[in-house]
């Protein structure tokens, strides 16, 4: 416990000054009525559509921790892979239950013009990512249920390191599974190259990902570790309205998550976030056999999913806290404010982001800081170093 | 019990083939082409005036269902010609005794819904019978490393099932001038359901094709290889519906599996040359991929219900390969088994792809119903029976080579001690 506290409170700190207080910023100063009314009207849709989603999820989940240890009679395939097929049949109930809201999701989204593809897309899409949902619950359950024989209700000690083994090594290849990659432009190459050597980072390839025909969102991500270390940048975000300057903010910033360690960051909070959820689930599967038995299974599954939930507001504040390091690294390289400004009220009017969503909504649902925060941050940085 | 299905075939012959007719088969043919061409053309009308009598008389006159009988069984006729499932010349008429006949029930009160849907209900079997007889260019179905002259797999030339055991038959006949029992039975089978459908389309009885294998039951020889069905049928709906999916992780684990058994089998391949037979550590463990592999394809295909495990246990699933254990193998046979096993490669292929539409139609009816049809099953458990025993001779597990026909003779039952004599207090 001393050692989990530790390590959480080595990983805590930023490079964001801890003393910066963000100026107010009146949205309505900022972005037109019409503008703010839209964002709101469309996030309050996605929001409580996905507080909806997120209640039927538990409550199926609820069900089949309940009953759905009578699907053992659908097996034939020993104790682990009947806790297998538990998993699996639990994954594809939720699916099911799901659908209507993600369908409502995409509706929704397409009626205001943010996503562009179709249903069919859709469905195929979402019925393979099903399928990378059963291969994982598959292989996590065949790794507690494994352990589980030797440690029995201590599975989750031996279980937390192989799980942290795996985020690291899918945390490496994860830059090699970004589909329909290519190279960039010289100009913005040229760019990517200045930007990275500013923030001393060398030899991290710079990707565009051609994503334009299904979204118009803006986005751009940092993955890799090491050698696979990259910066992909959506094709959304090199068209209009943005220009070469907001460009080269975005850069900066997903340089500056490589230039923070943050994706051996995120594997560490991942880890120490784990250990105390598999705690959890093994205490709660433990009244029911423990996962030595696939009867457990499903207990197993809601036991995990709700932690994971409760966890949920803590994971986002983690994540929030990153990017507004990388924002600050950025604002550091580029020193350019007024450009990360016009970006960040060009993703409000491009993603339909709201400016300065409830506070309960950015808690459970913000990954990242709100528009009104980073166009603040961006303003406190400039006052710092006028 | 129901009762037997009103087109059944009857099977005289004795397996002798000329080989001069058999060589020339196709080309001898070339008149009963135009024929059956003319008297096709005429039973387009014959058709539709049958099917409207039928809809509004519930019945089809005498005539015209003696006229479409006699068309039926010689198609039927004409087909075997070809397939070499029959040897002697066949009469332009549709008469019977031919040695692969058909006897037709007289005509019998029709369901005038059925009738009226005929065609729509009539397309599920239309598929199964262009498994059986197609001949075009388009999507195929490929399993494992089946070839033959014709290319399958998607895109290719798709032959159907008959006519790559006829192109094999071919030159067993020509070499030994007999049809090989396993090849006649299977054609058999194929010819007496393709006669079923084209009955049904035709409006000569209401009664759907029956796919099963084995109805009637019929006999064939002892096989070290068999498979072991216990399952009762029923299906859970939504095991069924996410089938594919759920399959994944045996997918993973049969890939990786199958690489092992790859060099497994090259290992047992060579000891089995030296020493000529399979040394029992890798005989066992190519037997449990063989029986894991099988329980693979009769869950995703649903021919059984369960979740299968992982292992590839003996009797651990309800559709369930009985292998041999190992036994001593002739040399000559081992050294060229790869070459040999082509024509049962090609055959277990095409057995697949009725096993595959099998799994598609029965996947509808499966969560309709929560059951699988018996005769979809034992389709099925007949195309993985062969590809079982095509998997045994391959990876050198027995050297008998597979039988195609749709039935297996019961093994001898192991003898039993003589009972002690009772003794009688005096």
């Amino acid at each position: 416990m001393a050692a989990w506290l530790v390590a959480v409170y080595l990983l805590w700190p930023t490079a964001v000054p801890d003393d910066l207080k963000l100026p107010p910023v009146d949205e309505s100063r900022i972005f037109d009525d019409a503008l703010l009314d839209r964002t709101d009207t469309y996030e309050r849709f996605l929001r409580w559509n996905g507080i909806a989603a997120q209640l039927v999820l538990l409550a199926v989940l609820a069900l089949f921790a309940w009953r759905g240890w009578r699907f053992m009679r659908e097996s034939a395939a020993g104790r682990i892979g009947t806790g297998m097929l538990l998993g699996m049949i639990g994954l594809a109930l939720v699916w099911i239950a799901q659908l209507p809201f993600a369908a409502a999701d995409l509706w929704w989204q397409k009626r205001y013009d943010v996503v562009q593809a179709g249903y069919l897309e859709w469905a195929f899409e979402n019925w393979f990512s099903l399928g990378a949902e059963f291969l994982f619950i598959c292989f996590w359950l065949l790794v507690t249920m494994a352990l589980a024989a030797p440690l029995r209700d201590r599975w989750w000690i031996g279980a937390a390191p192989v799980f942290a083994g795996l985020a690291l090594l899918f945390a490496f290849i994860t830059p090699y599974l970004v589909p329909d990659q290519h190279d960039p432009s010289p100009t913005l190459a040229a760019d990517a190259h200045e930007i990275s050597r500013e923030e001393h980072l060398e030899g991290i390839d710079l990707k565009v990902q051609k994503i334009g025909d299904l979204t118009d969102a803006p986005n751009a991500f940092a993955a890799g570790l090491g050698p696979s270390r990259r910066v992909v940048v959506w094709d959304t975000l090199l068209r209009p309205p943005f220009d070469r300057e907001e460009v080269r903010v975005v850069l900066a910033h997903e340089y500056g998550h490589h230039k923070s360690q943050h994706v051996w960051k995120g594997v560490a909070w991942y880890t120490l976030l784990s250990l105390p959820i598999l705690f959890v689930v093994a205490r709660v599967a433990a009244r029911w056999g423990g996962l030595y038995t696939p009867r457990a299974v499903p207990v197993a599954l809601f036991a995990l999913v709700v932690a994971y939930v409760i966890v949920q507001p803590f994971d986002n504040l983690v994540s929030r806290r990153m990017e507004a390091e990388a924002d600050w690294v950025a604002l550091n390289t580029t020193r350019d404010p007024q450009d990360a400004r016009d970006l960040f009220e060009k993703f409000s009017e491009t993603a339909l982001q709201e400016p300065d969503p409830p506070e309960w909504a950015h808690l459970f649902f913000d990954t990242h800081p709100s528009i009104v925060e980073r166009i603040g941050e961006a303003t406190a940085w400039e006052q710092r170093n006028r | 019990m129901t009762s037997p299905h009103p087109i059944r075939l009857v099977v005289a012959d004795e397996l002798r083939r000329s080989r001069l007719t058999v060589f020339f088969r196709l080309i001898l043919a070339l008149p009963h082409y135009l024929w059956v061409a003319a008297w096709s053309l005429l039973m387009v009308l014959v058709v539709f005036v049958n099917w409207l009598i039928t809809l509004v008389a519930g019945r089809t006159p005498k005539a015209l269902h003696d006229f479409t009988a006699a068309y039926v069984r010689y198609v039927t006729h004409l087909v075997a010609y070809l397939l070499l499932t029959a040897n002697p010349y066949p009469l332009f008429t549709g008469t019977e005794n031919y040695p692969i006949d058909l006897e037709v029930d007289p005509p019998a009160p029709q369901r005038r819904l059925v009738t009226l849907f005929r065609v729509v209900l009539a397309l599920p079997a239309l598929v199964f019978e262009a498994i059986f007889l197609a001949t075009f260019a388009g999507g195929g179905y490929s399993q494992g490393s089946g070839s033959s002259s014709a290319e399958y797999g998607a895109g290719g030339a798709t032959v159907g099932l008959l006519w790559t055991v006829a192109f094999f038959a071919w030159f067993v006949c020509l070499f030994l001038g007999r049809m090989p029992l396993g090849f006649r039975s299977l054609q058999a089978y194929g010819l007496r359901y393709c006669a079923q459908v084209w009955a049904y389309f035709l409006f000569l009885t209401d009664r759907y094709p029956n796919l099963d294998p084995v109805d009637p039951p019929s006999t064939g020889p002892v096989h070290p290889v068999g498979l072991v069905v216990t399952d009762d049928l029923r299906r859970s709906r939504l095991t069924v519906f996410f089938r594919l999916l759920l399959a994944l992780p045996h997918f993973v684990w049969l890939a990786l599996w199958s690489v092992a058994a790859f060099f497994a089998a090259i290992a047992n391949w060579f000891a089995t040359l030296v020493v000529g037979r399979s040394p029992s550590a890798l005989h066992r463990f190519l037997s449990a991929y063989v029986r894991y592999e099988y329980h693979v394809f009769s869950f995703v295909a649903l021919t059984a219900n369960p979740f299968p495990g992982f292992t590839g246990i003996a009797g651990s699933y309800p559709v369930d390969p009985e292998l041999p254990a190992s036994e001593p193998q002739r040399r000559l046979v081992t050294g060229f088994r790869l070459f040999l096993a082509i024509p049962a490669l090609a055959v277990s292929s095409s057995l697949g792809g009725l096993a595959l539409v099998a799994a598609f139609f029965g996947w509808f009816v499966a969560l309709a119903l929560g059951r699988m049809p018996r005769s979809f099953r034992e389709a099925q458990a007949y195309a993985f029976r062969y590809g079982a025993q095509t998997s045994a001779y391959l990876l050198i597990l027995t050297d008998r080579y597979p039988y195609s026909g749709p039935s297996l003779g019961e093994p001898e039952p192991e003898p039993q001690p003589e009972p002690e004599p009772a003794v009688v207090p005096a």
